[in-house]
């Protein structure tokens, strides 16, 4: 528990002394968010951006986690911190939970910014179908995804020749289901349509349960990975 | 280090050679004789009403005859056989990961590459279906996206091999990613039936199963693509094996 606590307390400090992770994953937000407009900016005035708005969040949300999963273990890597991990005499398991929950964290920072900008530029006045409690818990459940398989996943390909390149292809099909069940829980909140609470928490079910199967995975197969 | 070739091996006294040649022999004859049965024998599917009766041939038609469902005698074949040697990554990548023996690296790799094909004939023959098709059988809709993510996962595998230099890292890294792309796929595929999509309702079949003359070709059509599966598998093996014994011979020869 003690080792748990001071590898997530160097990464946080870590970060907060350069601010080199929250600036960049934030600012990527953003600008994803502006091509989105550019995107849209022909689409019409008719256009209902409420149908997609919940796909569109989630775009973001998945390529800005991409930056941030490789970014933190770039580091550790291009430094020699991930070899002196290994060489202090810490179980393998506690220094995935470390990573993750740490991936975790920055992750939600990030979210917790974009998504009321994404509001702001894109849902301003129109009318949000469910109850604004609903819209948090699809996010928890799905970074809780993105953190735990993607710090497995990122931890592969920091190793391989492709650098950060790899992430992208192993991530984007093993988090499809995930991803999916996201945005249709998202999505039904946001529009309403009638029965759409039977939709959320089916869907948000789905999520927890991939979540569960995904974390043990990962968590198991760790070690093989740090190790080689 | 002299590994067996696969005609040393002895499974229930008869060679290994011979067993290859019997299940080509055999999985080719079942599989044409499920393609003929499907196309002169089987009964042809009912599909939607047409607006009218009509008169074709002589005889007054009133449904859509679906000659284009025959694709399925051969379309879930490759697709449950793609599924079950993609087991077998998963399978010998658990083994490689319990023992770190090469041979188990080297037959997940095998059977990814086996999973691969088999991966294609489905997409290919999925696609022909659903532009004939005419309704009946929409349940194939999630399928589709889910093989596609299945392609997806196998390529990266592949990737992902290409791009690790260390023997034994590479092994590493592609087990693990063999056994989670495993994980992944029935998820996949559970949670695109079970949240419906507003683009792509998934109509479910009314009416169950297949008859029997159906029931008869499709079967000996599963087992035959499952023992092509088994060949090609095989003769991959062998040919694996036997470039790992030129390497051995030229180290030896140079050392």
């Amino acid at each position: 528990m003690r080792q748990f606590k001071a590898i997530l307390k160097k990464d946080i400090v870590m970060e907060l002394r350069t601010k080199e992770m929250l600036t960049s994953m934030g600012l990527y937000a953003v600008l994803v968010l502006v091509v989105y407009q550019i995107a849209l900016s022909q689409a019409g005035a008719s256009f209902d951006v409420l149908r997609i708005a919940a796909g569109l969040l989630w775009l973001a949300i998945i390529f800005t986690s991409l930056l941030g999963l490789n970014r933190s273990l770039v580091h550790e890597k291009d430094q020699g911190c991930l070899d002196a991990l290994l060489l202090a005499p810490i179980d393998r398991p506690v220094i995935f939970f470390a990573k993750a929950i740490g991936n975790l964290i920055f992750l939600s920072v990030v979210e917790v910014i974009v998504l009321p900008l994404f509001y702001f530029f894109f849902l301003a006045g129109k009318t949000i179908g469910g109850p604004i409690w609903m819209i948090p818990l699809p996010m928890i459940i799905g970074s809780i995804g993105i953190a735990g398989v993607g710090t497995l996943l990122a931890t592969m390909s920091v190793n391989t020749n492709g650098k950060d390149l790899i992430l992208p292809v192993l991530f984007i099909p093993i988090m499809f289901p995930l991803l999916y069940a996201s945005v249709a829980a998202t999505t039904a909140v946001l529009i309403g349509d009638p029965g759409y609470a039977t939709v959320y928490w089916n869907s948000l079910a789905l999520g927890a349960g991939y979540d569960a199967i995904m974390l043990l995975a990962a968590y198991g197969l760790y070690e093989f990975i740090i190790g080689a | 280090m002299t590994d067996e070739t696969v005609s040393q091996h002895k499974f229930l006294g008869i060679p290994g050679n011979v067993w290859t040649l019997g299940m080509l022999a055999i999985g080719a004859i079942l599989t044409t004789i499920d393609f003929v049965l499907a196309f002169f024998y089987t009964p042809l599917v009912v599909g939607a009403q047409v607006a009218e009766t009509r008169i074709i041939n002589g005889i007054a038609v009133s449904n859509q005859l679906l000659f284009s469902q025959k694709i399925f005698y051969f379309h879930v074949p490759v697709a449950i056989g793609s599924f079950l040697v993609f087991f077998f990554t998963a399978y010998y990548g658990v083994r490689f990961l319990m023992t770190k023996e090469k041979k188990f690296d080297t037959r997940a790799k095998i059977a990814t590459e086996v999973t691969l094909l088999f991966v294609v004939l489905t997409l290919i023959t999925g696609d022909i279906w659903t532009r004939f098709e005419w309704g009946v059988w929409w349940v194939w809709e999630p399928r589709l996206t889910t093989y596609f993510i299945m392609t997806l996962l196998v390529i990266a595998y592949f990737v992902l091999r290409a791009s690790i230099e260390d023997e034994e890292r590479r092994a590493t890294y592609a087990a693990v990613f063999g056994i989670i792309a495993f994980l992944d796929a029935p998820i996949s595929f559970a949670i695109t039936r079970l949240i419906p999509s507003s683009v792509h309702p998934v109509v479910l079949r009314s009416g169950g199963g297949l008859t029997g003359s159906q029931l008869v070709a499709f079967l000996l059509g599963l087992f035959g693509m499952l023992m092509v599966a088994w060949v090609v598998y095989q003769v991959r093996l062998r040919e694996e094996l036997a470039k790992e014994r030129i390497e051995a011979l030229k180290a030896s020869l140079e050392g």
